[in-house]
This record gives structure tokens, sequence and C-alpha cells, in this order.
């Protein structure tokens, strides 16, 4: 369900031991919406590729001596100044 | 659950829940099959640190079944989410670590929570949590709010699980991260439908 919604590296992470009752059990999950998504879903190289795109631009604009916030301004001001088309 | 839910029913699932979440409003104590308050906020393994900032009357309100924070950071500036947020306490403690620059919003269904809620944010003096009155199935939010989104037991109660997870996933930021704790049905439901109905807020 969670994969229909939109949702990427969908993970079942672990039990909590907390059950409300003898039916259910208590899980913890996590899953992230992608920054660039929906490419080439179907075709494994282009997912792969995507993938590590994906990894390279986390890296990148990861919060570090430079704050998130900056270097997004830093990119975009580099890709006004270099005409990029959105 | 491929049977669909009528109207009729919702109503009542909500009634039930209303009902039920009323009561745990003034206090969890007892209405729970696990640890609530501050033994559950331990039995959880939530940051010490953070059970320690807690009063006593915002610790005892606690009544979650996993510790969302455990599946990933909340960072300094995050602007995040909380869907059924209850008396708070996960919002308020997303709020500590979100810090000034960032904030935490819960939502809830239950009037007498969000009550709750706002007396022990006044109780921490902790200043970027909020909490509004709205469902997880339509949230009053733009797309691509938030940083975070946690929930914490919550979506099990929820008829319409699929809008609060589309829901979820529109008001994230790309890149942004879904940490939730629920429970699951480890068998399958009941076969009738009245009976399922009556257990959904169990």
């Amino acid at each position: 369900m969670l994969q229909k919604a939109g949702f990427k590296e969908v993970e079942q992470v672990t039990e909590t031991g907390f059950d409300s009752s003898p039916a259910t059990q208590a899980m913890l999950f996590r899953a992230r919406k992608l920054v660039l998504f929906d490419l080439g879903k179907n075709d494994p190289a282009v997912q792969d590729a995507m993938a590590t795109y994906q990894s390279f631009f986390e890296t990148v604009y990861a919060e570090g001596a430079l704050d998130r916030k900056t270097k997004h301004l830093i990119a975009l001001g580099a890709s006004l100044a270099a005409g990029c088309e959105p | 659950m491929e049977e669909k839910i009528t109207q009729k029913d919702r109503t009542r699932i909500q009634a039930g829940i209303r009902g039920k979440y009323r009561k745990v409003a003034q206090s969890p104590g007892g209405l729970f099959k696990y640890p609530t308050g501050r033994a559950g906020l331990e039995g959880l393994a939530y940051d010490p640190d953070q059970i320690k900032r807690l009063p006593e009357p915002v610790a005892a309100s606690y009544c979650g079944v996993g510790n969302p924070f455990s599946l990933g950071p909340v960072n300094p500036g995050d602007a995040v989410l909380d869907i059924g947020c209850g008396a708070g306490v996960d919002t308020l403690i997303a709020a500590l670590m979100a810090g000034p620059p960032g904030k935490a919003v819960g939502v809830d269904v239950v009037p007498e929570m969000l009550a709750r809620a706002e007396e022990n944010r006044r109780l921490t003096g902790i200043e970027n949590a909020s909490f509004q009155q709205a469902s997880g199935e339509k949230l009053p939010f733009g797309d691509g709010s938030f940083d975070v989104v946690i929930s914490n037991g919550v979506i099990n109660l929820i008829p319409d699980k699929a809008s609060v997870l589309k829901e979820a996933w529109r008001v994230l930021k790309p890149g942004g991260r879904l940490m939730i704790a629920d429970q699951m049905l480890a068998d399958a439901p009941p076969r009738d439908p009245a009976v399922r109905i009556d257990k959904w807020a169990q």
C-alpha cells in the first residue's frame, strides 16, 4: 500500500512488542519520497542509474559545512547563470 | 481487505474511536494492553534525555505502539507532521529535535486529545509545535510541506488507509521520509463484517 501511494525504499524495520491484541503485531515502517521519481520505472538499467544519481544528489545536498538551504541556493544560482531549462 | 466499508460503518468506526480516545485523553492508564505513559516511553526506548524533558502529566499521557524516531533522524530545521498526534508527545519530541528553525505540527480528529496536546505544549513551554483538528485522510497542507511525516499507532484506526498514505506522500517534500509505528493484522481479519467493525479500535 505504501508503494502504491508513491513511496520508495519501503522497509518493515522491526516489531516493537507493543501488540494491541493477540491478532495484531506492532511494527515499525519507514519509506521515502524520492527526489526524482517515475522515470524509466520498468527499465532496471535506468532504475539503477537513477538510484545512483539519487544517492549522489542526497550526498551533495546533505547538511555539512554549508547547510542544505545554502547549497540549494548556490545550485539555483549556478543553473540560472548556465541557462538551464527547468 | 477487499470488502467495502459503508458510510454507516465509517460513522460507527469514528464514533468508537472518538469514544475510546475521549477517555484516553484524560488518562491512557489501563486502557491498552501495553504500557503507556512514562513506562511506555521507556519500554519503547525513547531517548532518556527527551523523556526527562517531559513534565510528569505530559509523559503520563503517552500511548504509542513504537518509537518512530528510531527509524531515522529529525534534523534541525525540519518541518515534521504527526498524523494522529493524540496528546502530542511525539509532536513535542519532534519539535525539540527540529529546534527553533524547525517545527512540528500534530493533527488529530478527537477534540479532547487536541485539548490535551495544547495543555501538554503549555506545560513543556515548547513553542515550535502546533496542533490542529484534521484527519489523515484529508490533510490541510500544501504539497511538499514537510521533511518528515510520523505516525504512531493511528493508521490502523483509519478506514481509508490508502488515502492517508497518499496524503502523507503528497505533503512530503521530495526526499522526505515517512516513519510509522503501527499495528498489523497477524491473522486474517474476522470474517463477519460486524465483528470486524466492532474490533476496529480494540
